[in-house]
């Protein structure tokens, strides 16, 4: 992505309202310019049995945490500093949901649409909806709705480098990604939380926060994140296991 | 469905392996009483983060009652005495995350029995809200 020294200059702006005078707006004008980056990078990761809409909106996380970091005193343009942010959010979807086991094509066509359904009808009913429900609105049964839900549980860490996944110019964005966000743990104060916890991601130390301590539920620490439900089921699971893992 | 409970139980080895297994039971459950679907989310969960600290030990055993209100699960032997010390110690800190945080987030109760050699069984309930 080109970028012209009048948007560089136009962007720098919007930075410096945003992070120096605390303008929201100025904030959400750099998202909307570049969500069309998004799109582009999430397409980049289409086919890989992951519906593209939920690879965009995990793009936007990183669009939106390199928006929330970027150092005015650095001399970089925002796209050079995001697209590694935005790959990385990606990278890190995949790496938390990679297939581990042969799924029927079936089954994960319909696991790729549970977590919208679930978050549509949430919506849609003011409540978590029950397993019928979902499964009259996938036109399937509760049997294959189960099953579909527990192959989303089947995932595994594997390398997503070694996969022809490698991000800008050869460079691997989650090399990019892993220094920014120890970077960005040294500066917060956890100390009062157990080493376990913290040595979790920031965002994964917040849901469990949100949930454990604040008592949200499930769909409403999603909507905070903008993220699916059942990402935040994934999510929670994760973090409880790598926890319990250190500390065994 | 009355009153009366229905009973459904499950022995498997302890191996993470059968977590999944598990896990389909309890979502068959929650179909059957039309639980929803974060609720069921919460049950399973609680299974989980139970089964994970049982250890070494070979085989539990997951009873189930389900009526039109409430599910209520007991989940044992477990020789693990520690999961007990967790569950009936102190109130956790603010910021601690503990099993027994854990467990009274995502169920209405829950409890330790002692059972036979010293073992324990552990009580979870979670109510069916109306809709």
């Amino acid at each position: 992505m080109t970028v012209t020294r009048a948007t560089r200059d136009a962007d720098r702006e919007l930075l410096r309202r945003y992070h120096e005078d605390g303008d929201e707006a100025a904030r959400q004008e750099l998202v909307e310019r570049y969500l069309p980056l998004v799109r582009a990078l999430a397409r980049r990761y289409a086919g890989r049995g992951e519906a593209v809409e939920d690879l965009e909106q995990v793009g936007a996380i990183g669009l939106i945490k390199a928006i929330d970091r970027y150092d005015l005193e650095r001399d970089v343009a925002l796209t050079t500093y995001a697209t590694p942010n935005v790959v990385g959010e990606i990278k890190r979807h995949f790496r938390d949901r990679a297939w581990a086991v042969r799924v029927p094509r079936g089954l994960q066509e319909l696991h790729s649409r549970l977590a919208r359904t679930i978050d549509r009808l949430t919506a849609l009913h003011g409540r978590s909806p029950s397993i019928a429900e979902i499964a009259e609105e996938l036109e399937t049964t509760p049997e294959q709705v189960l099953e579909a839900l527990e192959t989303g549980s089947a995932y595994t860490t594997v390398s997503l480098s070694a996969d022809g996944m490698e991000g800008e110019e050869g460079q691997d964005p989650m090399d990019a990604l892993g220094a920014e966000d120890e970077e960005f743990e040294r500066s917060e104060d956890r100390a009062s939380l157990a080493p376990a916890l913290r040595s979790l991601p920031e965002r994964e130390r917040e849901i469990l926060r949100l949930r454990f301590e604040e008592g949200l539920t499930q769909t409403q620490i999603a909507e905070r994140f903008g993220i699916s439900q059942m990402h935040v089921s994934r999510l929670i699971r994760k973090s409880l296991e790598q926890m319990r893992r250190q500390l065994s | 469905m009355a009153d009366e409970p229905d009973v459904i139980e499950l022995a498997t080895p302890v191996d993470r392996a059968w977590d999944p297994v598990v896990r389909l039971v309890l979502g068959g459950i929650a179909d059957r009483i039309d639980l929803p679907f974060e609720d069921l989310d919460d049950l399973q969960l609680a299974v989980e983060r139970l089964r994970a600290e049982a250890g070494s030990q070979a085989s539990l055993t997951l009873a189930v009652e389900v009526t039109d209100r409430r599910v209520r699960m007991r989940l044992g032997p477990l020789r693990e005495r520690a999961i007990a010390e967790a569950l009936q110690g102190p109130e956790p800190q603010p910021g601690e995350l503990s099993l027994r945080r854990i467990l009274e987030t995502v169920v209405d109760s829950y409890g330790v029995e002692e059972a036979a050699d010293g073992e324990l069984v552990v009580r979870l309930e979670k109510r069916v809200r109306g809709r």
